[in-house]
């Protein structure tokens, strides 16, 4: 490969705070159209913006846990355009003040890990919606305008669809454990514009870079990017010229499209906002708001290890989805055996969630029903096989566990003389079977078993049954 | 003011530029910045720009929503709306 | 006996003597308007609210410090149903769905808006010629400007249709207005008075004020407008001024400055004499009169000429015909739309005003433009600093010029006209209070003085400005409006 991918993105978050940035309007999302927009939302003449400070505390948090550095006196700035859904012609933003400049993301690909250094993270207001579908011309809904949003921009250190992927995953793990940002991708509180140059392998000077704007799914960004890169190499082969360029992302088609040229560029006119005053946050505020921090994966994971003694790969994959974590720690009080509830956690749940493509929060599965379920394999109660069907049970029909057991007469069979009863008809039943087994036939030892559990109905406790099966054969034997 | 600079300037301010009046606007516009050439004579090393007389810092604000639906309020004042958005002439990306 | 030409407190007391009800008050305001309408000092009149509201008041005995008290609102204050255009066809046909903060203080304290008041579009003009809605006449003499841009305001005072009105003042736009009508006016300290719902045209600059008959008038009307708003950040964390009840105590003997800078100013031998009347009116209040430098004070109109503009361009980007206001019918598509209606919907000034803003805030000339002034303008203000460490307050002419005829200025070169607001421009810069009382006339057109405080001081210039008219009664003459009539 003779060329190398150079990727830089900006992303945009927006932060789960109540009101907007400069008004008190909800920043809910889903409502109809233009109901959650104020005067000052609007544009209309002679309001004026008032800042939230919530909006400030996240932007911390944030910076806090990518070590970025906090600028503690930060000022907005006013970038003028015209777009309908911009309403009051500009957008109040940061340009030269941010609230954050510095620090870095980790990511890890195949085993690697990689820092990938932040520029810097500022605050802006969002703008609208238009909406060219179903209108005879295009349709303005406002209820967006004035969201916070905070706009983070990597250096171009990455060099890979993959890498871009991995670092907007971060990001997006980074900002809901924070609870900075619901990082909702299909509501468009996530998403990224990429700016994508490639140049020769060894090259330092970067190539001419196009941005793809407003991707919103981790699918998007590494389809846009994969093309975006062919294109340019084909290009570039070609002897001719990348053009600078704003391109957006067709998912239908699969390719990137330049958007409509203009005669002029955008001159965006930056000025300090008149209508507010500098922003200062005091070493107090930061002060709590790191004696308020919540608990990263990474020493989530560490805690997990240490505290509950499970192992560190479950534990690092638990620690890693908030809604696990939160999960496994509603549970770890109620269930006895804390290691089978992380296995069973990470193997057929996990397997449950990502084949309905939900989140634990949005199933049946409960810290209650579940931990009863752990409880009850733990005690013996019912054995591993039959508990995957309970599992199964929980995930369709909500049934409660030690009700269900009951009713369907589940319990698990370990009374060790009706086990030995049941193995010695077995055997006696299959002789032929038994002398094979005797002159060499190991492999007939899980014939016997299937058959204890066919006439158990799988009740049987296993254990218990190769014990005694094992016995019962070589009594047999002499 | 070059024709070029003139047309981007009435571009970026979403004017229209008027054939008929194009000699006046340039004279006005240039009459006006012969008049603030005068800052450049200034000399204001080290000086930091006053943005603002107050030199005060932004009072911030909790976040709790403070405002009832006002629909209706400002979409009565629209030049074009369908009551639920306002419309404007179809938008090309 | 007429309401016409008179004060709030003289106002007031025909109320308290029961010689007049609030109702009849209001008749009698609105048939003065009527009688008066060629002066075309007002857009809307809110006749059938302001009638209600007078029969509620005569009904009920609230007292408040204007209660029942007629005042005309500069069509730059939204005020809550009532069309509120500011002057311009861009929004000639917008109904605010909210009160301005100063709206709501004074309907608080018991005024009763009778309507809003002519203005240079968009505030931006010295002359009231920018209208859409046509120019206002000069109370004085008809054919002649009242100044601007609270044109409307002051004529509607001048011409004793209503004893106060508000006024909006960017470079000057209520004290050169007073000043070319005979009357008082002050800018506050920037950020006294409230600038939620006053449309606005350069936000650093921007204050609303009272244009009044007297000191005694601004300082009630002030005490009623001002105070903190939470919903403007630029609003100063301060309750309300409380200057209309100590408006006659005692004054300590002041220092007052005269800008020898301005002395290099060609005023016509009329004027500086009358200049000369007001000081020695003045020492013989007690005041002691010393020369002060401002060093950079001439750079006040370029560096005004910057700031405002660039603040107006960002300012007026809102008006696109998409949420309110004026859409052309020729907007097929959105480029048209834009275009169209801000053409169509802007007047000349507004338009130069806006393409000289862009011009000094576009890459490659903001650092020599925008970021240059605002430099200049942190020099200016330094050197008020220094000077009020001398002196308590600056004294200087309002306006370069008397009242001049419709069409005389500004047509060849628009900074003709931009050379009016030279005395009061730096307050804007600074931020500072300003006070504007008549100081005589020449020709039969009133001429003004002005008084800058330092920040925070209104109470100082007002009792200051108090004494003055107590000793002489300049404040005091009405034009005769034959001419009018």
């Amino acid at each position: 490969m003779k060329w190398e991918t150079v990727i830089g993105l900006e992303a945009h978050v927006q932060l789960s705070t109540e009101t907007k940035l400069f008004s008190r309007a909800s920043t809910a999302f889903g409502d109809e159209a233009n109901t959650n927009v104020n005067l000052v939302d609007c544009g209309l003449p002679g309001v004026l913006p008032t800042v939230n400070k919530n909006a400030f505390y996240k932007a911390i948090k944030f910076g806090l846990a990518i070590d970025a550095s906090i600028n503690k006196v930060s000022i907005f700035d006013r970038k003028n355009y015209f777009y309908p859904d911009l309403p009051k012609g500009y957008q109040i933003t940061q340009m030269e003040k941010p609230i954050l400049e510095g620090g870095s993301i980790e990511i890890h690909i195949d085993g690697i890990k990689r820092k990938i250094n932040i520029t810097r993270a500022h605050l802006e207001e969002d703008a609208g919606k238009s909406i060219h579908e179903g209108f005879k011309g295009t349709g303005i809904d406002l209820n967006r305008s004035g969201t916070p949003l905070l706009e983070i921009v990597s250096e171009p250190e990455l060099r890979s669809s993959q890498e871009a992927v991995a670092y907007m995953k971060e990001l997006h793990k980074i900002v809901t454990f924070l609870d900075v940002s619901d990082g909702e991708m299909s509501q468009g509180s996530l998403r990224c514009d990429a700016n994508v140059s490639i140049r020769l392998k060894g090259e330092t000077a970067l190539g001419t870079r196009t941005e793809i704007k407003n991707i919103n799914s981790f699918k998007f960004i590494e389809k846009a990017i994969e093309y975006e890169v062919k294109r340019q190499i084909a290009v570039l082969e070609s002897e001719k010229k990348v053009e600078q360029e704003t391109r957006l992302y067709d998912s239908v088609k699969n390719e990137t499209r330049p958007m409509r040229s203009k005669e002029f560029a955008n001159d965006y006119r930056y000025f300090p906002e008149p209508d507010l005053l500098p922003v200062v946050i005091t070493d107090k505020e930061i002060d709590d708001i790191k004696k308020h921090f919540p608990e990263m994966p990474k020493e989530k994971s560490i805690r997990y290890v240490q505290k509950f003694g499970i192992n560190e790969s479950e534990s690092s994959i638990i620690s890693n989805s908030k809604n696990l974590a939160n999960f496994f720690e509603d549970c770890i009080e109620i269930v006895n055996d804390k290691t089978l509830l992380a296995k069973i956690l990470v193997g057929d749940i996990s397997s449950l969630l990502n084949k309905d493509a939900k989140e634990i929060t949005d199933t049946n599965f409960t810290p209650e029903n579940i931990s009863q379920l752990i409880n009850l394999i733990s005690d013996g109660t019912i054995s591993g096989k039959i508990a995957k069907d309970v599992l199964e049970q929980i995930r369709s029909k909500n049934i409660d566990p030690n009700e269900y057991i009951k009713e369907q007469g589940l319990i698990q069979i370990s009374d060790e003389d009706e086990i030995e009863k049941i193995i010695l008809e077995i055997l006696a039943k299959n002789s032929e079977q038994v002398k094979a087994y005797n002159n060499g036939k190991d492999k007939l030892f899980g014939f016997f078993v299937g058959q204890v559990m066919k006439a158990t109905q799988g009740k049987a406790n296993p254990k218990s049954v190769n014990l005694i099966l094992k016995k019962a054969l070589s009594n047999e034997h002499t | 003011m070059d024709d070029k600079t003139v047309r981007t300037i009435f571009y970026l301010s979403r004017l229209r530029e008027d054939k008929n009046k194009s000699e006046k606007i340039k004279s006005d516009l240039k009459a006006i910045l012969e008049m603030v050439n005068s800052l450049k004579e200034i000399d204001t090393d080290k000086i930091l720009p006053l943005h603002n007389p107050l030199e005060e810092t932004s009072r911030v604000f909790e976040d709790a929503v403070n405002s009832d639906n006002e629909k209706s309020l400002f979409l009565e004042n629209a030049p074009e709306s369908d009551g639920d958005y306002f419309i404007v002439p179809k938008v090309v990306e | 006996m007429t309401i016409q030409f008179l004060t709030i407190s003289e106002l007031k007391d025909l109320i308290n003597r029961k010689k007049i009800s609030y109702e009849e008050l209001m008749d009698e305001t609105f048939q003065l308007i009527k009688k008066y309408s060629s002066i075309n000092s007002f857009i809307t009149l809110n006749q059938k609210q302001a009638l209600i509201n007078a029969k509620k008041l005569d009904r009920n005995n609230l007292q408040n410090s204007l209660t029942g008290i007629p005042i005309a609102q500069k069509d730059l204050f939204c005020t809550k149903g009532l069309k509120t255009t500011c002057g311009s066809k861009m929004l000639s046909n917008f109904v605010p769905p909210y009160d301005a903060t100063v709206v709501s203080k004074l309907n608080d304290a018991g005024s009763i808006c009778i309507g809003k008041t002519n203005m240079d579009e968009f505030a931006m003009g010295s002359s009231n010629e920018t209208s859409f809605y046509g120019n206002v006449h000069n109370p004085w003499k008809f054919g002649y400007v009242p100044g601007g841009s609270s044109g409307g305001s002051a004529a509607a005072v001048a011409a004793g249709l209503v004893p106060a009105a508000t006024g909006t003042d960017t470079g000057g736009s209520i004290r050169q207005p007073a000043a070319l009508c005979g009357l008082t006016g002050i800018k506050p300290t920037y950020g006294r008075v409230s600038r939620w719902g006053m449309i606005a045209f350069a936000s650093s600059l921007d204050q609303g004020g009272p244009i009044c008959r007297n000191v005694e008038d601004c300082a009630l009307l002030l005490d009623a407008m001002s105070g903190y708003d939470e919903k403007d950040t630029t609003s100063l964390k301060l309750d309300s001024t409380k200057i209309h009840n100590n408006i006659n105590e005692s004054l300590e003997h002041l220092n007052i400055g005269i800008v020898n800078e301005f002395k290099q100013n060609d005023l016509s031998t009329d004027s500086q004499k009358l200049f000369s009347n007001a000081i020695s009116e003045f020492e013989s209040l007690g005041a002691k009169i010393s020369e002060i430098s401002l060093p950079n004070i001439a750079q006040s109109v370029p560096t005004y000429y910057v700031v405002a503009p660039a603040e107006c361009s960002s300012n007026l980007s809102r008006y696109d015909g998409v949420k309110y206001g004026y859409r052309s019918s020729n907007a097929d598509d959105l480029e048209s739309l834009y275009v169209n209606s801000r053409s169509e919907g802007f007047g000349e000034e507004v338009k130069r005003r806006i393409l000289i803003g862009t011009y000094v805030l576009s890459s490659g000339y903001y650092d020599a433009y925008y970021k240059k002034a605002q430099q200049v303008r942190r020099l200016i203000k330094n050197d008020f600093g220094n000077a009020f460490k001398e002196v308590d307050v600056i004294l200087t002419p309002t306006s370069p010029s008397q009242a001049f005829e419709f069409d005389s200025k500004g047509k060849q070169d628009p900074t003709e006209l931009y050379l009016e607001d030279l005395y009061t421009i730096s307050a804007n810069l600074a931020g500072l209070p300003a006070l504007s009382m008549p100081n005589g006339s020449i020709n039969g057109l009133p001429v003004g003085i002005q008084l800058i405080g330092n920040y925070l001081e209104e109470e100082k210039i007002l009792k200051l400005g108090h004494h003055f008219q107590k000793e002489t009664d300049h404040h005091l003459k009405k034009p005769s409006l034959e001419e009018f009539a």
